[in-house]
C-alpha cells in the first residue's frame, strides 16, 4: 500500500539521518564548560559536585545584566536564584534587610576625580559603604592626598586589594554615557553631553529662538520620586540633574572633568601653596528665586559669602539635617571664611607657580580688586568690591575642588533654610517635621508649600507624577552668557527606558540623557535624532553582601563569582558599546589591571570553599 | 421549472449534508490562506528579492490547494450527478494525503475524511491520533538542524516514530473493523496499547483508547449513551477538532520536550548568536541572548497551558462546588455564598491577580492562584442557575422521595446534569487564562525573565518590534493559535452539548 511505503521511506530516512550524524549534547559540548540546566537543580560538577546556592538581588531595570550573570554563574556551577525588584526603593529596602549574597550595583563618579569613586563606597563608615577593611582605608586616604602621577600606583594597589586579593567587589563593566536629540527642534550643539556632570540646561536652544519664552524645553527622567531638593540630602539619579540646574556652585566641571569657574558663583579661584587653602571670588549678579504662585519671582537677596560658608559647613556637617547623604564628599572641608584682608591676599604664593592669589583672582576680571567686603549687599563688582570665599581642607587635598563642582556642594540660602529647618536634628520626626526641600511641599496637593530659594539658573516651581515644571531664574546671572535661554523647562517622569525612547521619536520630549546601548540602532536610523556618546564614569558591579551570608564569610566563595564573571560576553552582549571595567576608578585611571574569567580558577575556589565548610 | 427549483433545493441539501464536501471546502479555504501568508512572505520588501525556500513553500501549498479545489468540484459533480462520492474521487484522497508532508492539517483531515466512506468517531480520532503524533515528530525533527540534540532525542524519537507507526495501525484498524457503534473484542488489543501511547501526551490516545474500551464493554447493551451522540457531533466538527488537535500536539509537544528538546538551548546565553535571523539550525531566529526562539516557544507552551489549563479547573470545581451548594439549599445559604461571592465579583480579576503576584512574589503556583481566584465568583454563578434550573426536574424529586441524603442528590443527580455548560464556559475561558498569563508575565510579574513563557519572551520582543521583528510576532502567533484553539474547541463542544443546535 502507498501508505505504508511512504512510511518505510519516511522511517528509513529519519534512521539514517539519526543513526549517522546527529551528535548529541554531551559529546558535542564535552565537559569543560558544560552548560548546566537551571532547570534541574543538579547543575555542573563544581568542587565536590554539589552545586552552590547563590541569591543575586537586582532590578528589573538591569534584567539583562542579571540574565548575563545568571547565565555565567549558572555555567560555573552555582544554583542562581534571581531576585528582581521592580523598582529601586524595592530593591533598597531588599538589599537593607540583607536578603541577597551578591546584588547588582552601579557607580557613577559624577565628580569626576578617583577619590569621590572609592571613598564613598568603601571606606569604612562611609555614606554608601558597607566594606570594613583598614587596608583599603589606608589606600584610599594615602591617594587623596597624592597628585595623579603618584596615586595611580596606589589606585592600582587599592584594584588590587579590593578586587582580585579580597572580591569584595566583581565588575561588570563601563558604560557608555549618550544623549538622543531632537534636532529638528534643537539645536543639537547646545545640549551638551559631559563626561560626568549633569545636563546643563541653560545652554539649551531651540533652532527657532521665538519660542524660548512660547514654549517648554521637555525633558525626561526615570525617577518621579525626588529624594530631595536640599543639595546636601541626596545624591541619586533622582535628583542630581535636577539639583545641578537648580543650585549654582562655587566652580563647575568642563565636558571632559576640567574645573573651571565658568558658569560657577566665581569669577575665578586659586589654590594657595601648599594646597591646603582654596580662594573664590564671588560674583555678584545672581539673587536668589522663589515661586510665588507658581510663578519664578526675583527674591532680592543676593547669592554670597555667608551663603557659602553656611552651605559648605552644612554639607561637611553630618549632623547639620537628618539622613545627611553627601557627607563623606565633604569631609576634607576643614574651615569655610568670608576673607576679607585684601593685603593678605597680595602677599600669597599661589600652589605651584609664579603670582600671588590676588592676581590669580583678578585674571581677567573688568574691574581690579580694590576692596573686599564682608556684606554680600556691599560687593559691587563693576566698582571693585569683591567677596571673597576662603577654604581650607584638613590636609593637602586638591581633588576638593572637584567635589565642591558636585550638586551637593550647591548653595542654597542661609536665610532661608535657617527659616524652614527649625526642627531639632536630633528628635526629628519624619511625620511632623517638614525640612528645606521635602519633596512633598513641590508636589501638587494639600501638602503644596513651596519654599525653596534657589541660587541656580532654574526653580522648581511644582511637580506631579506625570511631571516637573521649572521655571526660569529671572535674576542669574542676567545679561551674561550663562543665562538661561529658555523660560521654562519640564522633565517629565517616564520609568521606562522603550516608553522614554518611544515619546523622543514621537516628539513628545526633545532630549533623552541616557539612551540605552541596544537602542543605538533605532537612534541612528531616525533621521531627525542626533545621538552623541562618550565613556562615562559609570561602573556596574556585583556586591557581596557583608553580613550573616557564606559569602561575607568566605573569600573563595566571592572568588568563585568573581572568576566566573566574563565581560568579554557582556561586552558581545552590548554590541562592545560597554568596556571592561575592574574597579569604580577604572573610568578615571588606567591602572593596567585586567579582570579575566576563569572556570578552572572558579572550580578550585569552589572546591576551596567546600573543604573549608 | 418546478422541477428544476427541486432539483437546485435537493442538491444543495445533498452538499449542506455531505461531511466531505464541507471540509473539502473548508479545506481548500484553509490552504489558500496559509498559501497567501506564504506568499507575502516570500517577497522582502527591504531588499525587493524573493526569499527561495519560502516562494517554493508557497508554490508547492498553492499545488496542493489548486488539487483540493480540483477535488471539492469533483465531489460536487459527484453528488450532482451520482447522488454520492464516486470511490475513484475517494481514491484522490490518497494524492491530498501527501500533502501532510508539508505540514498542511487542513488538507491532512479533509483528505482523510475522504478517503473512508463510513466514518466513525472512532475513525476520526485515530486519524487526529496519528496526525499529532506526526506533528510531534516533525517539530521533533527539526531539531536535527541543530549544532547539537539533547541526549535522549535519538531515543525519544525512535519511540515517537514507533507510536507513530502504532498509530497508523489504529488508523487502519478503525477504518476496517469499526463499524456504526460495534467495536470488535480484538480491538482491546489496540486500546491498552493505545491507553499507554497516550503517556507521550497524546490526548487523543487517551480519548480512542478509552472510548474503545468502553464500546467493547458495552457492546451487548443496545441503550445509547447521551455522550456518543456528543461525540457523534463533536468529531463531525472539522474547526472544533483541529482546535483540538492543536491544542493535542502542543501538550504532547510540552510532554515530549523532556527527551527531544534540549533546555539548555532555551535558558542558556550564547553570544556568538546573538538576534540571528531565521534559519534552519534556528527556524525561528535567536534572541538578544542568542537563544533559540523555537526551542523557548516550545517549552514555553508548558507553562502557559498549564498555568492555563489550572487556573481554570481550580475555579472551577471552587466555583461549582459554591454554586451547587447555594443553588441547592437556598435562601441564607445562597444569599450568604452569593453575597460573598459578589464582593470577588466587585474587583478586576486583572487588578486582583497583579495585588496577589506583588504581595505573594511570582512564580507558578501563585500565578495559578492569583488568576484563580477572581475567576470563582462566575463559575459559581453559572452553577448555581444550572442547579436551579435541574432540581425543579422530576428526578429529583423522586429521589427526595426515596430518602436520598442531601449530599447524594446534589452530586449524583443534579450536578452531572448541570456540568455542560460548566464544561463549555471553562473551554471558553481558557483562552482568556492564557492570555492574563501572559499578560502578568509581559508587566514583569510573571515568572523569572529567562524562564521560557510565552509573555516574557513577547515582552522580550515587544522591544525589538522594529530590528528583529520575528521575536515578537512568533510568540504572539503562537499566544493566538492556543486561545483561537481553546474558543473553537469550546464552540464546538457548546454545539456538540445543545442537541437544539443541530
Amino acid at each position: 500500500m502507498k501508505k505504508k511505503s511512504a512510511l518505510a521511506l519516511l522511517l528509513t530516512t529519519v534512521m539514517v539521518l539519526g543513526g549517522c550524524s546527529v551528535a548529541t549534547k554531551s559529546n558535542t559540548v564535552g565537559n569543560t564548560a558544560e552548560p548546566a540546566a537551571s532547570e534541574a537543580p543538579a547543575t555542573a560538577p563544581a568542587g565536590d559536585g554539589t552545586p552552590v546556592n547563590i541569591d543575586v538581588l537586582g532590578m528589573s531595570s538591569n534584567e539583562s545584566d542579571l540574565n548575563i550573570v545568571r547565565d555565567q554563574l549558572t555555567k560555573n556551577g552555582f544554583n542562581v536564584k534571581l531576585n528582581i525588584q521592580p523598582d529601586y526603593a524595592s530593591f533598597k529596602a531588599q538589599e537593607d534587610a540583607g536578603n541577597y549574597d551578591v546584588s547588582l550595583s552601579g557607580w557613577t563618579t559624577v565628580t569626576g576625580n578617583p577619590d569621590y569613586a572609592v571613598r564613598s563606597l568603601f571606606i569604612t563608615g562611609g555614606d554608601y559603604s558597607r566594606q570594613s577593611d583598614p587596608e583599603l582605608d589606608k589606600l584610599i586616604n594615602e591617594a587623596a592626598t597624592q597628585t595623579p602621577e603618584e596615586y595611580t600606583q596606589t589606585y592600582k594597589e587599592f584594584e588590587q586589594r579590593l578586587v582580585f586579593d579580597e572580591a569584595r567587589i566583581a565588575p561588570l563593566y563601563i558604560s557608555l554615557k549618550s544623549q538622543a536629540v531632537n534636532k529638528e527642534i534643537l539645536k543639537a550643539d547646545t545640549v551638551r553631553l559631559s563626561k560626568s556632570r549633569a545636563l546643563a540646561w541653560e545652554d539649551i536652544d531651540f533652532n527657532d529662538t521665538a519660542k524660548r519664552s512660547a514654549e517648554p524645553l521637555i525633558l525626561s527622567q526615570a525617577a518621579s520620586t525626588l529624594t530631595s531638593l536640599d543639595p546636601i540630602k541626596g545624591n541619586d539619579g533622582s535628583i542630581n540633574q535636577l539639583n545641578t540646574n537648580m543650585y549654582v556652585r562655587l566652580v563647575n566641571l568642563t565636558d571632559d572633568d576640567k574645573i573651571t569657574s565658568d558658569a560657577s558663583l566665581s569669577r575665578n579661584h586659586t589654590i594657595a601653596d601648599g594646597n591646603q587653602d582654596y580662594y573664590f571670588i564671588l560674583r555678584d549678579d545672581i539673587n536668589f528665586a522663589k515661586i510665588e504662585n507658581k510663578k519664578a519671582v526675583d527674591t532680592g537677596e543676593r547669592v554670597g559669602g555667608d551663603d557659602v560658608v553656611f552651605s559648605l559647613d552644612r554639607a561637611k556637617n553630618k549632623d547639620s539635617v537628618p539622613d545627611h547623604r553627601t557627607y563623606s564628599l565633604h569631609e576634607h572641608i576643614n574651615t569655610v571664611e568670608v576673607f576679607t584682608d585684601l593685603n593678605a591676599l597680595e602677599s600669597i604664593k599661589v600652589a605651584g607657580g609664579n603670582g600671588t592669589v590676588k592676581e590669580a583672582l583678578e585674571k581677567g576680571l573688568d574691574a581690579p580688586i580694590s576692596e573686599l567686603v564682608a556684606d554680600k549687599k556691599q560687593a559691587n563688582n563693576a566698582q571693585g568690591k569683591y567677596q571673597v570665599v576662603k577654604l581650607t581642607t584638613t590636609e593637602p587635598f586638591p581633588q576638593v575642588l572637584n567635589y565642591l563642582a558636585h550638586q551637593s556642594a550647591g548653595i542654597v540660602s542661609k536665610k532661608q533654610v535657617e527659616s524652614i529647618n527649625t526642627y531639632n536634628v536630633a528628635t526629628f520626626d519624619v511625620n511632623k517635621d517638614i525640612p528645606y526641600g521635602d519633596q512633598n511641599t513641590v508636589t501638587e496637593g494639600d501638602q503644596y508649600n513651596n519654599t525653596l530659594y534657589t541660587s541656580g539658573p532654574y526653580i522648581l516651581s511644582y511637580k506631579n507624577d506625570y511631571e516637573g515644571i521649572f521655571l526660569k531664574n529671572p535674576a542669574y546671572q542676567k545679561g551674561t552668557d550663562n543665562e538661561a535661554l529658555i523660560d521654562q523647562v519640564n522633565v517629565r517622569f517616564i520609568a521606562d527606558a522603550d516608553s522614554t525612547l518611544s515619546a523622543l521619536r514621537s516628539g513628545e520630549i526633545y532630549v533623552y540623557y541616557g539612551v540605552p546601548e541596544t537602542k543605538y540602532d533605532v537612534v541612528e536610523g531616525d533621521s531627525k535624532l542626533q545621538l552623541k556618546s562618550i565613556p562615562s564614569n559609570g561602573v556596574s558591579y556585583l556586591l557581596f553582601n557583608t553580613e550573616n551570608r557564606e559569602v561575607a564569610k568566605s573569600v573563595d566563595l566571592r572568588k568563585a563569582v568573581l572568576y566566573s564573571i566574563n565581560q568579554d560576553e557582556i561586552l558581545a552582549f552590548y554590541n562592545g558599546k560597554k568596556i571592561k571595567a575592574v574597579s569604580t576608578v577604572s573610568p578615571l585611571i588606567d591602572t593596567g589591571n585586567v579582570l579575566t574569567a576563569d572556570p578552572a580558577k572558579v572550580k578550585e575556589f569552589l572546591a576551596a570553599y567546600q573543604a573549608s565548610k | 421549472m418546478v422541477n428544476a427549483n427541486a432539483e437546485r433545493r435537493e442538491l444543495q441539501l445533498k452538499l449542506k449534508t455531505s461531511q466531505e464536501y464541507r471540509q473539502a471546502g473548508f479545506a481548500w479555504a484553509g490552504s489558500l490562506i496559509i498559501t497567501v501568508a506564504l506568499l507575502l512572505a516570500s517577497y522582502d520588501w527591504e531588499t525587493q528579492t524573493v526569499k527561495p525556500y519560502v516562494a517554493l513553500a508557497s508554490l508547492v501549498y498553492a499545488v496542493f490547494t489548486i488539487l483540493q479545489v480540483l477535488v471539492t468540484l469533483l465531489i460536487r459533480r459527484d453528488l450532482r450527478i451520482y447522488g454520492e462520492i464516486r470511490s475513484i474521487t475517494r481514491a484522490l484522497g490518497y494524492v491530498l494525503l501527501l500533502s501532510l508532508v508539508t505540514g498542511n492539517v487542513f488538507l491532512g483531515t479533509a483528505a482523510f475524511q475522504l478517503i473512508q466512506k463510513r466514518k466513525s468517531p472512532e475513525y476520526t480520532l485515530a486519524v487526529y491520533t496519528l496526525l499529532t503524533q506526526l506533528g510531534v515528530i516533525a517539530v521533533s525533527a527539526i531539531n536535527l538542524y541543530k549544532p547539537y540534540v539533547a541526549d535522549t532525542f535519538l531515543t525519544g524519537m525512535f519511540i515517537l516514530l514507533a507510536v507513530a507507526g502504532f498509530h497508523l495501525l489504529t488508523v487502519i484498524v478503525t477504518a476496517v473493523f469499526v463499524r456504526r457503534r460495534q467495536v470488535p473484542k480484538g480491538l482491546l488489543w489496540v486500546a491498552y496499547p493505545l491507553l499507554l501511547t497516550s503517556l507521550t501526551g497524546n490526548l487523543f490516545a487517551l480519548v480512542l483508547g478509552i472510548i474503545l474500551i468502553v464500546r467493547i464493554r458495552n457492546s451487548g447493551n443496545p441503550a445509547v449513551a447521551g455522550w456518543e451522540d456528543v461525540l457523534e457531533r463533536l468529531t463531525r466538527n472539522t474547526t472544533a477538532m483541529l482546535g483540538l488537535l492543536f491544542i493535542a500536539f502542543l501538550f504532547s509537544v510540552s510532554v515530549c520536550s523532556y527527551v527531544t528538546f534540549d533546555y539548555g538551548m532555551a535558558v542558556d546565553n550564547n553570544y556568538s548568536l546573538i538576534l540571528q535571523p531565521p534559519s534552519l539550525a534556528y527556524p525561528l531566529g535567536t534572541d538578544n541572548f542568542g537563544r533559540c526562539l523555537f526551542t523557548r516557544i516550545i517549552f514555553g507552551a508548558r507553562i502557559s497551558l498549564i498555568v492555563g489549563v489550572m487556573s481554570t479547573v481550580l475555579p472551577l470545581f471552587l466555583g461549582g462546588t459554591l454554586g451547587a451548594i447555594s443553588g441547592y439549599y437556598g435562601r441564607y445559604t445562597d444569599n450568604i455564598i452569593m453575597r460573598a461571592l459578589d464582593v470577588l465579583y466587585a474587583i478586576p480579576g486583572i487588578l486582583l491577580a497583579i495585588a496577589i503576584i506583588a504581595a505573594f512574589g511570582a512564580n507558578t503556583v501563585n500565578l495559578i492562584l492569583a488568576l484563580s481566584v477572581g475567576a470563582i465568583p462566575t463559575y459559581a454563578r453559572t452553577m448555581r442557575a444550572n442547579v436551579l434550573q435541574v432540581s425543579t426536574f422530576e428526578y429529583v424529586d423522586a429521589a427526595r422521595a426515596f430518602g436520598s441524603s442531601n449530599r447524594a442528590i446534589i452530586f449524583k443527580h443534579i450536578v452531572p446534569n448541570s456540568l455542560a455548560p460548566m464544561i463549555v464556559k471553562a473551554t471558553l475561558t481558557i483562552g482568556g487564562a492564557v492570555i492574563s498569563t501572559s499578560s502578568l508575565s509581559f508587566l514583569g510579574l510573571g515568572i523569572e525573565p529567562h524562564i521560557p513563557e510565552w509573555g516574557n519572551i513577547l515582552k522580550l520582543g515587544s522591544t525589538y518590534l522594529e530590528t528583529n521583528s520575528y521575536l515578537a510576532i512568533f510568540p504572539g502567533l503562537a499566544i493566538i493559535a492556543l486561545v483561537l484553539s481553546f474558543n473553537f474547541f469550546g464552540d464546538g463542544l457548546r454545539d456538540a452539548l445543545d442537541p437544539k443546535m443541530d
